[in-house]
């Protein structure tokens, strides 16, 4: 579920910082740039693990800023293929079920990822899972395991103005990254189901 | 900004959540304020690792998994002679889960049914329980004061109520 990345970036201190010890201000510039960030293709950043190596702070004409290269190692977000995490239940549809962690939202299972003979009750907005005569809820805030089948990214860069007129050109902003998943396989869903 | 090395490392959740818990007391400690989108992300993380069912919910009071146990899991699972050897992301899940039975070490296990016998896949199960224990079922007192009471059901010790 969570790796090491090993980055190398250029540390900007300001002079406000001088007062923190060298390392220190480092951490908490790092920290500030990356912490809770995604990635395109890596990850969502967590926090600092340790630094590796810099160089010397160097001072530019111009700015009070020391700058210092840096190379340091990120705890990212990142479950592999195939890995089988815990998440939390938030909304579903027809079209499936979205999960949520504490610290990332952006996970959905399609209805086609849930086991045969699940049904949608249009009613109270959850799906069911009959078998042998038994109705097991989807409850929502209920937690579940499920593995995980692919990934989306979508960068963010912005791509210019957009013809406000135009109600194709707007389109909905999709998530940076966005987990998809499967509860099909025994030993998914609901965790409660599975307790011996 | 440059990306060195993408994967430089598989991280299990407890040394996530040490390294989270050990910069948070640092920092109480020396009364130092962190930015505050990182403040937020620890906090949450960290309450996400503490939420049952994950294996750490009770790490605070009962400390089940230290430094030592991630390799002593390891050295226990070569020991086995299993038939075929576990992957490295299939350990890690076994790590991360801590599968209290048969029905859960299969979601880490890709293929289990035909990669190891039934005997196989409890001993795996056993190990885990050995190495990284396993939480006791919550014992319902009420219900088993009640069955008790009728004379007619008296508690069989089971794993189910808790004995």
């Amino acid at each position: 579920m969570f790796m090491l990345t090993k980055v190398s970036d250029l540390v900007q201190i300001a002079p406000e910082d001088f007062g923190k010890a060298s390392i220190t201000a480092i951490e908490d510039n790092i920290n500030a740039k990356y912490a809770n960030k995604v990635v395109q293709k890596i990850g969502l950043f967590i926090c600092l693990w340790d630094i590796l190596w810099t160089s010397e702070g160097l001072i530019g004409h111009g700015s009070g800023l020391v700058n210092v290269n840096v190379e340091f190692r990120m705890v990212v977000f990142r479950p592999f293929r195939s890995e089988v995490i815990v998440a939390r239940i938030m909304s579903q549809t027809k079209e499936g079920i979205y999960l949520a962690t504490d610290f990332f939202n952006d996970i959905f299972v399609p209805s086609l990822e849930l086991p045969d003979g699940t049904k949608f009750v249009k009613e109270e907005r959850i799906w069911v899972w009959k078998e042998d005569d038994q109705d097991m809820y989807y409850d929502n805030n209920e937690m579940v395991r499920f593995q995980v089948l692919s990934e989306e990214w979508h960068d963010q860069t912005p791509t210019g103005p957009v013809d406000a007129e135009d109600p194709a050109a707007i389109k909905q902003l999709s998530p940076p990254y966005r987990i998809v998943g499967s509860m099909k396989a025994a030993g998914l869903g609901c965790y409660l189901w599975w307790e011996e | 900004m440059k990306i060195l090395e993408a994967q430089n490392a598989l991280l299990s959740n407890y040394e996530v959540y040490q390294h989270l818990v050990d910069q948070q007391v640092k920092n109480k400690a020396h009364n130092r304020r962190v930015p505050a989108q990182l403040s937020t992300l620890t906090t949450e993380v960290i309450t996400y690792l503490r939420t049952k069912p994950g294996p750490l919910a009770h790490q605070e009071e009962k400390h089940a998994y230290s430094a030592a146990s991630i390799p002593l899991l390891m050295e226990k699972l070569r020991e086995a002679n299993l038939r075929n050897s576990l992957e490295k992301g299939e350990v890690l899940s076994i790590l991360n889960l801590r599968p209290a039975g048969v029905a859960q070490l299969s979601t880490a296990i890709e293929d289990m049914e035909e990669r190891f016998t039934e005997e196989e896949q409890q001993k795996i199960v056993d190990i885990t329980a050995e190495v990284l224990g396993r939480d006791e079922p919550e014992v319902v007192d009420e219900e088993n004061g009640e069955e008790g009471g009728d004379g007619e059901n008296t508690a069989v010790p089971s794993i189910e109520n808790g004995y």
